[in-house]
């Protein structure tokens, strides 16, 4: 028996936090950021430019007569991280006396009387020459020149941290990104009657962001596609889960069909999968999980107290562990059974006297109230509770026993391998690592959800 | 020693502070990992694609009773599209063919490489079986037309056709063709274009996340040093080497 049982307890309950959370719809929340929408006209260099009244066109008035007389202007924000590309534009609308115009991206503390990338923290792909700077005053050979007419961008590819520019709609050059911190989408006129302006994607872009996303993702997933896996793993790792869940009939079905296949399919042996284990008590566990999920809740009680009466004694509310949370969300069911079929007499009856004694334990009370809350309407499948009424609440309930019983096993080390199926210890891994990557980049880039990756329909 | 090497000392330290990895223990990691949060339905949805994908028909029934996931798929077309396996893997391509075009003609139609390798799979089994004449009538008559549209077609009916060249064909170069992977290659493309026409993914979504995961913890590998599953098959946490 597993000593520490308060992890399982902890975990189911909060399993059914989640579900709850999720029905009020507060889970996927996307963290939006506000991207750019205008120029900067507070914190435009002083005099040398003018910027229209819409602050999205800036026009050079004066005549320049030396480097740090530049028009130069930033967005009214910094770039948007969290996402794969950002990306802006700018049209040329007047190349003036010299055309020194650029587009590029600087930091917060940046001189604003300067080209974007003539100072250190900025990146500036320049009209009149078609070099690109970075940090200095000398540029390096990067693309064609640009004049009236054109219209040139400036994106940042967070996935491949690298900056792109483009002209009229084709990528001319990338670099890449070694500054960290946010970045300002900037603009700079440097000569008598130079005019450009400014497209935050209010206007459909001249260069193609969505074609280009689609391709940056198929390369990734290309590299991801080719890296190799040990042969039948897939297969071991769909079979482990079948066990640890205790779907017997799948299992038996799965075993079957993989007899008769071509070539035969063994993993038992060569892989490391510890049958035994996961075999443990598989047909009970696989008849209390079909009572739960028929909702005959009193049968797998009585089956509980027959076959593992330490998991459901009457004194196990006092514990405080995985067998007190068990029984706690036996006892929810059976309430939440009975006011599916209507019977909410017998349901307050059951409340009172099972349920009450949850009241002020720390960790239960939010279920209990929700429960309670199901006699509060009249059609409690559309109330905010309704969640519980769904299979998904009978599926907790049903995994909660499961892990319970596997916990029981003498030959079981942790708690983790009750709760855990292999699958879902490589999903984590597989969110945490994402996760912790994307943090160390600053939190840029896309987030990792498996959720959306298992949700979308990327036909390949 | 030259200015130039001092300052070059200097700059590899500096490089070497700044790639120095950061350090997750094993405490840190798994406190990031509890609050992780899998939904189970999320599991469940992946198991079933993995069953549909695979062809698992029985399987993927009893699997939508006892968790109460819908495939995504209609189980009906499974039983079809692995008998149509089926018929290729044990060489009865004909067979194959003619359910290919009962389940959908525009299969075959619209996929010219995929029914000549069909077709050569049929000319592959008559030189199996010994029936020379009919392999030659058959490569001439129906293989031969094909090869005229494409090259690489060409190509493959030539080196097929080889095979009639060698007394012991166990040992020519091109033996591997009677090899039960050739069938299986076959096979795997065939269902790879049922489930196509069917708007399915030909492919099932978990060893796309595995490799994911490779591909995740290989990037993390080049930024901190962390425990990490080397071992997919028993998911076990190693502790990173400091």
């Amino acid at each position: 028996m597993v000593n520490d049982n308060r992890d399982l307890g902890a975990y189911f309950l909060g399993l059914c936090r989640l579900a709850s959370s999720q029905a009020s719809g507060d889970t996927d929340m996307c963290e939006e950021e506000e991207p750019p929408t205008e120029l900067n006209t507070i914190n435009s260099a002083g005099g040398f430019s003018v910027v229209s009244p819409d602050k999205l066109s800036v026009q050079y008035t004066s005549a320049n007569l030396h480097g740090h007389d530049v028009g130069v202007v930033q967005a009214n924000r910094p770039a948007p991280v969290k996402r794969l590309v950002y990306y802006f534009e700018l049209y040329v609308k007047s190349a003036g006396a010299k055309g020194q115009i650029s587009i590029g991206f600087t930091n917060e503390g940046f001189k604003m009387r300067r080209q974007p990338g003539w100072e250190a923290n900025s990146y500036g792909y320049h009209g009149d020459d078609g070099l690109l700077y970075r940090g200095h005053g000398k540029g390096e050979t990067f693309g064609p020149t640009y004049t009236s007419g054109d219209i040139v961008g400036g994106g940042i590819n967070y996935a491949s941290q690298e900056f792109f520019f483009t002209k009229n709609g084709t990528v001319v050059g990338t670099l890449n990104k070694e500054v960290k911190g946010p970045l300002y989408p900037t603009i700079a006129v440097h000569s008598q009657n130079e005019e450009v302006s400014v497209n935050f994607g209010k206007q459909p872009f001249k260069f193609d962001v969505k074609a280009f996303e689609v391709q940056e993702r198929m390369k990734l997933q290309l590299t991801i596609e080719n890296l190799s896996l040990p042969q039948n793993v897939s297969y071991g790792i769909v079979r482990s889960y079948l066990l640890h869940y205790g779907y017997e009939e799948t299992l038996n079905s799965f075993d079957m069909a993989s007899k008769s296949t071509v070539p035969p399919i063994s993993i038992a042996q060569e892989n490391g999968f510890n049958e035994q284990d996961n075999m443990y008590a598989l047909s009970q566990r696989k008849t209390l999980r079909q009572l739960i999920r028929n909702g005959e809740i009193d049968a797998a009680i009585c089956k509980l107290r027959d076959w593992y009466p330490q998991i459901v004694q009457v004194e196990c509310l006092k514990l405080h562990d995985g067998r007190s949370a068990t029984c706690f969300l036996l006892h929810c069911q059976k309430f939440i059974e009975l006011v599916r079929v209507g019977e909410l007499e017998e349901a307050v009856k059951y409340g009172r006297t099972e349920l009450s004694n949850f009241f002020e334990l720390a960790g239960f009370e939010d279920l209990v109230k929700d429960c309670v809350a199901l006699l509060a309407y009249e059609q409690p499948q559309k109330s905010s509770v309704g969640y519980l009424l769904e299979d998904s609440q009978r599926e907790v309930v049903a995994d909660t026993v499961n892990a319970m019983i596997l916990s029981t096993n003498p030959n079981m080390k942790d708690s983790q391998g009750c709760l855990y199926s292999y699958l879902e210890r490589l999903l984590r891994q597989l969110t945490a690592c994402s996760l912790e990557r994307r943090s160390l980049n600053g939190d840029q880039g896309e987030a990792f959800h498996l959720h959306r990756v298992l949700n979308s329909g990327n036909k390949g | 020693m030259s200015l130039f090497w001092i300052v070059f000392r200097q700059l590899q330290e500096f490089e070497s502070m700044a790639t120095s990895k950061k350090v997750i223990t094993r405490e840190e990691w798994e406190r990031k990992l509890s609050d992780v949060k899998i939904r189970k339905e999320d599991m469940n949805k992946l198991v079933m694609n993995f069953l549909v994908t695979e062809g698992y028909v029985d399987a993927a029934e009893k699997f939508r009773r006892e968790s109460g996931t819908e495939p995504d798929i209609d189980l009906a077309t499974i039983t079809d599209r692995m008998a149509v396996k089926k018929a290729v893997q044990c060489g009865n391509v004909e067979d194959a063919i003619e359910k290919v075009n009962d389940l959908n003609p525009e299969i075959l139609d619209t996929n010219p490489q995929l029914f000549f390798h069909l077709q050569q799979q049929r000319l592959i089994e008559l030189i199996r079986n010994g029936k020379v004449e009919e392999a030659l009538e058959f490569a001439q008559e129906e293989l031969a037309p094909r090869g005229e549209e494409n090259q690489s077609f060409l190509e493959e009916l030539e080196r097929t056709v080889a095979l009639l060249a060698f007394e012991d064909v166990s040992n020519c170069p091109v033996g591997e063709l009677l090899d039960i992977s050739q069938r299986l290659k076959t096979a795997t493309e065939v269902n790879a274009a049922i489930l196509t026409s069917q708007s399915h993914e030909k492919d099932p979504k978990l060893p796309s996340l595995l490799k994911m995961l490779i591909w995740a913890q290989n990037q993390l590998d080049e930024k901190a040093a962390y425990p990490r599953i080397k071992d997919l098959s028993t998911a076990m946490l190693e502790d990173p080497a400091v």
